[in-house]
């Protein structure tokens, strides 16, 4: 008895489900779609919502692969070498996009215009490598500072800077200041000032986000490599100083996303720049250490006036060779919709659908987390004025490989910020005279 | 004339017999070794598989010869493995020794000498990592709290102490390889020669020295041997401790052929490296078979 309530009281709630859809999926039955997504905690729940999309359309999905993104970047990879490219939908980044070639097709056409006018435009523009939207943003990332309050609301602490510095004690608002704030709030090896990621693409990352807040590029028009430019030495300097000043743990050159997280978590380090998704994790008692004393404001400026903003965004694509695009696009604008973005928005991931950040918003102001509104707030305003992507070409990896070990060299002190991006400007100007750029 | 047929037939018999395992061979090894032979002799992208019918000579090796960050992971390759086989086999040594002496609980210990190898060396990596973590780490916590130090070591960092510390995490993972070996030659080892050393007169130290430790060789230069071709292909523990960095301090060959070969797509560079370290394998093997042999003939076994 218990058992056919149950299956009628299921039945219920699927016909509910399906009619209570905001949008038509089409109706693709019988025909299974294969997609290879990338896996990981974060990014389980919005799998969970897939069955919906199945019961609406009457299609199956088929998830072939779900791995790191490092690691289903090797897969696609192979599968491009080996010509295996039967699958339909991947995920898929911004900094990513641009090495896959022509193997994802233009999704202009396909996804309706209506569809593509919900997302925040500056996203859809990060999401289009030469004049082909290869990709529907999912969410993004940008990083944003965090600081420990308490420190700020010191009257000795505030006293004491100001007699050094000259100035009044306040969260950064230039790079500058963060530099001095750093060394004013180290106490090593107990406590840092502040950390950054400092090896692979993180710290090219890092590097090349100070070098455009600082009016430097790292190409020219003709895509030969200026990232050894005044502005850029002056950009590595930046990184030079704080390590020599032991402003930062002697580990940074080894830090990646975890350790800096962990690391302001831990309550040793006075400011953090660093990405939204760590923002739930500072503010849980459970976990952090500066749980109710976390600030955060967006990115300070560099001597340009130009606030870094180093972006990305995870993404879904579909493959050219795809044998239902209709049906793959179907699954993107679902995957992608108001509902299924609201249901990451409250997992802290940042949308791209301008309408989702305004509501989630309002939903954190409406339960009292007013932290958790104000980080969103932050985060949108940096999403929309201040978030740019690397150069999106199939050499920035390369690139990025050739000039990370210098910068390596030159924050541990084994050369000079100059002779550092000399070579590595050497390197990066024959990856792209290779690649027949000039 | 049908006695001809049936000689030349069971002539054939033993290469018929050996066709299907030379068949397989063939394909599985002889095939991609020519297949990657020739992807280092082309500009081959992972993303570009038209590359793959580019033929460009010996560009690749040429480039890498002149490389110097490449001849630096070969030789950084060399150290590593020279340390943490000698490392080891040490270790593995004296485990085994204090093993076998052991009348109680043997199996047990056995069994927990054995948890190392069964983690990951993505795992192992992790857990290295956060140890040798220089601010929230548990080692430069432990040394602060004891007053031993009061400075954040950068045990991942400085240009010694990092190689020091990968070299920790390959020992800490892999020495029970060699103590397992060794205790198995242990158990072989006939009583009558100790027994008769005894007699002589012998102390300890001579049975060990003259008796114990050259038989026990030829298990230790196998173990060499097997553990020689998998240090020189680490890369997973060192990907996730280091990555090779900072600044290429811990660089050894598979971490940056596996950079070039996946994350730049250069395959064809990439196994161009590739085959270059093969070298270095082949040559190690050859060493300790070499040693091996002299350590059999030493003992009076057959050749």
């Amino acid at each position: 008895m218990k058992l056919k309530t149950t299956l009628v009281l299921g039945t219920a709630l699927v016909a509910l489900a399906v009619p209570a859809m905001a949008q038509d999926y089409g109706s693709f039955d019988g025909y299974t779609l294969r997609v290879k997504l990338i896996g990981g905690a974060q990014y389980e729940p919005l799998y969970a919502e897939i069955p919906k999309w199945e019961a609406a359309t009457g299609a199956k999905v088929e998830i072939v692969s779900s791995k790191n993104h490092f690691e289903l970047d090797k897969e696609i990879k192979q599968d491009i070498a080996a010509g295996t490219l039967d699958w339909c939908v991947g995920s898929n980044h911004t900094s990513f996009a641009p090495q896959y070639g022509e193997i994802y097709t233009d999704l202009t056409g396909l996804i309706a215009p209506e569809v593509i006018a919900d997302f925040v435009p500056l996203m859809i523009q990060h999401s289009t490598v030469d004049g082909r939207l290869v990709q529907l943003p999912r969410h993004s990332d940008v990083s944003n500072f965090f600081y420990q309050k308490s420190l700020y609301e010191d009257a000795e602490k505030q006293a004491a800077f100001k007699t050094t510095y000259g100035y009044d004690l306040a969260p950064p608002e230039t790079w500058a200041q963060v530099k001095d704030q750093a060394i004013f709030f180290s106490n090593p090896p107990d406590f840092y000032g502040f950390q950054f990621v400092g090896k692979d693409e993180a710290i090219t990352g890092r590097f090349y986000e100070m070098l455009v807040a600082n009016g430097g590029a790292m190409f020219d028009e003709n895509w030969v490599p200026t990232f050894n430019s005044a502005e850029g030495v002056a950009s590595l300097q930046f990184f030079v100083d704080l390590y020599a000043a032991k402003a930062v743990p002697a580990g940074v050159p080894n830090y990646t996303w975890d350790d800096t997280g962990l690391g302001f978590g831990s309550g040793s380090i006075a400011m953090d720049l660093d990405w939204g998704g760590w923002s739930s994790y500072f503010n849980d008692p459970a976990n952090s250490k500066v749980a109710g004393n976390v600030g955060v404001i967006r990115a300070p400026k560099g001597t340009a006036g130009k606030r870094t903003g180093w972006s990305g965004s995870h993404s879904f694509s579909i493959t050219e060779s795809c044998d239902n695009k209709p049906a793959a696009a179907s699954f993107l604008t679902f995957l992608t919709s108001y509902d299924n973005q609201m249901v990451e928005a409250r997992k802290g991931l940042l949308p791209t659908r301008s309408k989702v950040w305004e509501d989630a918003i309002a939903e954190f102001e409406a339960a009292g987390n007013t932290f958790s509104a104000e980080t969103m707030k932050t985060f949108q305003a940096s999403m929309s004025e201040d978030a740019f992507t690397p150069p999106l070409i199939a050499e920035w990896i390369e690139v990025s490989n050739a000039l990370w070990p210098k910068l390596q060299a030159a924050i541990v002190g084994d050369m000079t910020a100059a002779d550092a991006l000399n070579e590595a400007q050497a390197d990066a100007a024959e990856i792209m005279k290779d690649a027949g750029y000039n | 004339m049908i006695r001809a047929l049936t000689t030349r037939r069971t002539e054939m018999a033993p290469f018929l017999l050996l066709l299907p395992a030379v068949a397989t061979m063939l394909f599985v090894v002889a095939l991609p070794l020519i297949f990657s032979l020739w992807t280092s002799l082309t500009p081959y992208k992972l993303t570009k598989p038209n590359t793959l019918y580019d033929f460009i000579g010996l560009t690749n090796y040429v480039r890498i010869f002149g490389d110097w960050d490449f001849w630096e992971a070969f030789l950084r390759t060399i150290g590593f493995l020279t340390v943490a086989l000698n490392v080891e086999f040490a270790l593995g040594l004296g485990i085994a020794l204090l093993i076998n002496k052991i009348t109680w609980g043997q199996r047990g210990l056995r069994t927990i000498m054995m948890f190392p190898m069964m983690f990951s060396p993505i795992l192992v990596g992790f857990q290295f990592k956060f140890l040798f973590n220089d601010h929230i780490g548990v080692v430069n916590n432990a040394l602060q709290s004891l007053g031993l130090t009061n400075r954040a070591i950068p045990w991942l960092v400085d240009a010694k102490l990092a190689m020091f510390s990968i070299t920790l995490a390959e020992v800490w993972m892999s020495t029970s390889i060699f103590a397992i070996l060794l205790l198995a030659g242990l158990f072989a080892m006939p009583r009558d020669p100790l027994e008769a050393a005894k007699v002589d007169g012998c102390n300890a130290w001579q049975v060990f020295r003259h008796i114990t430790l050259p038989f026990l060789m030829p298990f230790a230069y196998i173990a060499m041997a097997i553990r020689s071709l998998d240090v020189a292909r680490a890369y997973d523990l060192v990907a996730v401790m280091t990555d090779g960095g900072p600044a290429g301090r811990t660089e050894l060959l598979w971490t940056l052929i596996a950079r070039v070969g996946y994350d730049e797509a250069k395959m064809g560079q990439a196994n161009a490296m590739a085959y270059v370290s093969t070298i270095l394998s082949i040559l190690f093997t050859w060493y300790f078979y070499r040693k091996l042999v002299a350590a059999r003939r030493y003992m009076g076994g057959a050749e």
